[in-house]
């Protein structure tokens, strides 16, 4: 556990280093995330057709499409929170059906998550929810107290640490969420639909945000049915409709 | 501190947290708790009562032998006595006089028309030896040596009374017996109501932080730290209510105590002082139960959030 939180450490010092994203992304090596032939099929609604995606390490991906067409599904899956009923998901290589229970909170924290909702509890403070993160993973105090300041001031959320949810604005709570996701320096960020309780402005100071962390070098995942996001972030862009991918852009925009 | 203590305080933490938060909740718990535990420390006293003036009931079948004709002299008696009083099994031999007989008489829970005639001028009660006996089941033994000692042919047919006792003695033996079988019937049948209101209840608590689980397990919590309050917060329903259910016991018992005559007439003990003899046994079975239920309920209501 020190040596993740070092090496997380270095990683959020390396933030005003040059960009990670700037260098070429290897598309020869094995992808980090690999959706094969995945269907999804709840109680009466099949919510994924065999999707076939895969993502890189370091890439910065929208994944688009109108509400209702499977993006919360397919991040479900991804977060093991369901289990795709055919096809597989690999990640980093690994089959997440063979996962032993034991693994999966592992695997959690290697993955970051964030919501419409922030999902904070409000009976705790800005800190708190952040160290609540890692109490109940077992860190230290002290590693505790060392990381949730760092990763408050990543998100300029420092001077805020003894407020309570609902004494922030919306963009602030998504910031306090995402430096939550951000406390065990996961690979994988993923966004679902983080902007879609916030006004224009907080929506930008989101994004920026998320686009300084995908500089870091953090692979993100970003679903939202937002264009002027999608189209100002000019990343590749994954189109979804009932179910099934339709298009998928690099540099793209947000066309249906 | 060492890593796993900080883990296991910490989880302490979480569950007296999560208590006191949803205190309202918790409160309900807890009496729901106190009340099952209440339901099965009355059946185990009552069970105790019963067994404990049985046994008592039964170790007082003694032989009885009257001496219906007046005649005999009181010194023969008492001689006889003594003799029988040597022989094995025979714990102590008893004279009753026709006087004492007449006092026994006056005490015993009849008609007042029916004990009034009999006065010291016209005492027709015969005198008896009472024989008490080691062994209860042991009479038969008993009776042959008291026909071994009664060399002078001093004592009567049918004037020696035990079959008529024994009888007597059983059938209040099965009667206990049989309330001792409804009292368990319905101590398990409003038990079990206890349980599901403890089981709903505590329902009610965990998904009220179904939220706070959705979190843990996103952040990737271990899985001794999604359950682990909810064991904390078992084992404190168990506690709590052991401790009110015993406060609770021990104040009616000593209030009732003057009341209930039973434990005093059969086992020369108040009932108040009869609950606290028994009361580290009734902690000890509440806590039992009472922690293994908390427990039980909580983990196995907390599990479908743990599913996936
Ligand atoms: N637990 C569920 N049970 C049944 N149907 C579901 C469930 N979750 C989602 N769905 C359905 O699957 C489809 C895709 O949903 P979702 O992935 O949430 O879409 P999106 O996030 O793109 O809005 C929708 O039609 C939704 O109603
Ligand atoms: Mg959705």
């Amino acid at each position: 556990m020190t040596t993740d939180i070092q090496k997380a450490d270095q990683e959020i010092l390396r933030i005003g280093a040059p960009a990670k994203s700037e260098r070429k992304i290897n598309t020869s090596s094995k992808p980090l995330i690999e959706f094969k032939k995945v269907t999804m099929q709840y109680p009466g609604r099949l919510a994924v057709r065999e999707v076939d995606l895969e993502i890189r390490e370091g890439e910065f991906v929208c994944l688009v499409g109108q509400s209702g067409v499977g993006k919360t599904t397919l991040i479900k899956l991804l977060t093991i929170q369901e289990t795709p009923t055919t096809g597989e998901v690999y990640v980093a290589g690994r089959n997440l059906a063979d996962l032993r229970s034991k693994e999966v909170p592992l695997y959690r924290r290697k993955i970051g998550v964030v919501f419409q909702d922030f999902k904070l509890l409000p009976q705790k403070t800005v800190w708190e929810n952040v160290a609540f993160a890692m109490e109940v993973c077992g860190f230290s105090n002290a590693e505790i107290a060392k990381r949730t300041e760092k990763v408050l001031d990543l998100v300029n959320l420092g001077r805020r640490a003894k407020n309570y949810p609902h004494e922030l604005s919306g963009g602030e709570r998504q910031r306090v969420a995402i430096a939550r996701a951000l406390v065990h320096s996961p690979k994988i960020l993923i966004a679902d639909e983080p902007t879609g309780n916030l006004d224009p402005v907080n929506t930008w100071e989101i994004i920026e945000l998320l686009y300084r962390i995908h500089q870091k070098g953090t692979t993100i995942i970003l679903a939202t049915h937002n264009r002027q996001v999608v189209d100002r972030i000019q990343k590749r862009v994954v189109l979804m409709k009932s179910g099934k991918i339709v298009s998928d852009q690099h540099g793209g925009k947000y066309v249906i | 501190m060492s890593y796993k203590l900080e883990t296991v305080l910490r989880i302490v933490k979480l569950g007296l947290n999560n208590f006191w938060r949803n205190r309202w909740l918790t409160l309900g718990a807890t009496l729901l708790m106190t009340l099952t535990l209440t339901m099965i420390s009355v059946f185990l006293l009552f069970s105790f009562i019963v067994r404990d003036t049985a046994e008592a009931i039964r170790s007082k079948i003694d032989v009885t032998i009257y001496f219906t004709d007046d005649a005999v002299a009181d010194e023969k008696i008492m001689a006889l006595a003594d003799r029988i009083k040597s022989q094995p099994n025979i714990q102590e031999v008893i004279f009753v006089n026709k006087k004492q007989a007449l006092e026994i008489w006056q005490r015993l829970p009849i008609n007042e028309d029916v004990k009034k005639p009999v006065s010291d001028s016209y005492n027709p009660l015969p005198r008896s030896l009472q024989v008490d006996t080691t062994d209860p089941d042991e009479i038969q033994g008993v009776v042959s040596s008291i026909e071994i000692a009664d060399t002078e042919k001093l004592i009567c047919n049918e004037c020696v009374s035990y079959v008529k006792n024994k009888d007597a003695v059983n059938k209040l033996v099965s009667i206990t017996r049989l309330v001792q079988r409804v009292g368990l019937f319905l101590s398990i049948f409003f038990g079990i109501i206890a349980i599901f209101n403890v089981l709903n209840i505590i329902r009610i608590t965990i998904s009220a932080r179904s939220d706070e689980i959705e979190i843990m397990r996103y952040v990737g919590a271990s899985n001794a730290f999604v359950r682990g309050p909810f064991v904390v917060e078992g084992v404190l329903y168990g506690v709590l209510g052991t401790i009110i259910t015993t406060l609770f016991i021990v104040l009616v018992s000593q209030i009732a105590s003057g009341y209930i005559s039973i434990t005093a007439d059969v086992l020369n003990l108040s009932f108040g002082a009869y609950v606290l003899h028994y009361i580290w046994q009734i902690i000890g079975f509440q806590l039992l139960i009472g922690v293994i239920l908390g427990v039980v309920v909580s983990v196995i209501s907390m599990r479908r959030y743990l599913r996936a």
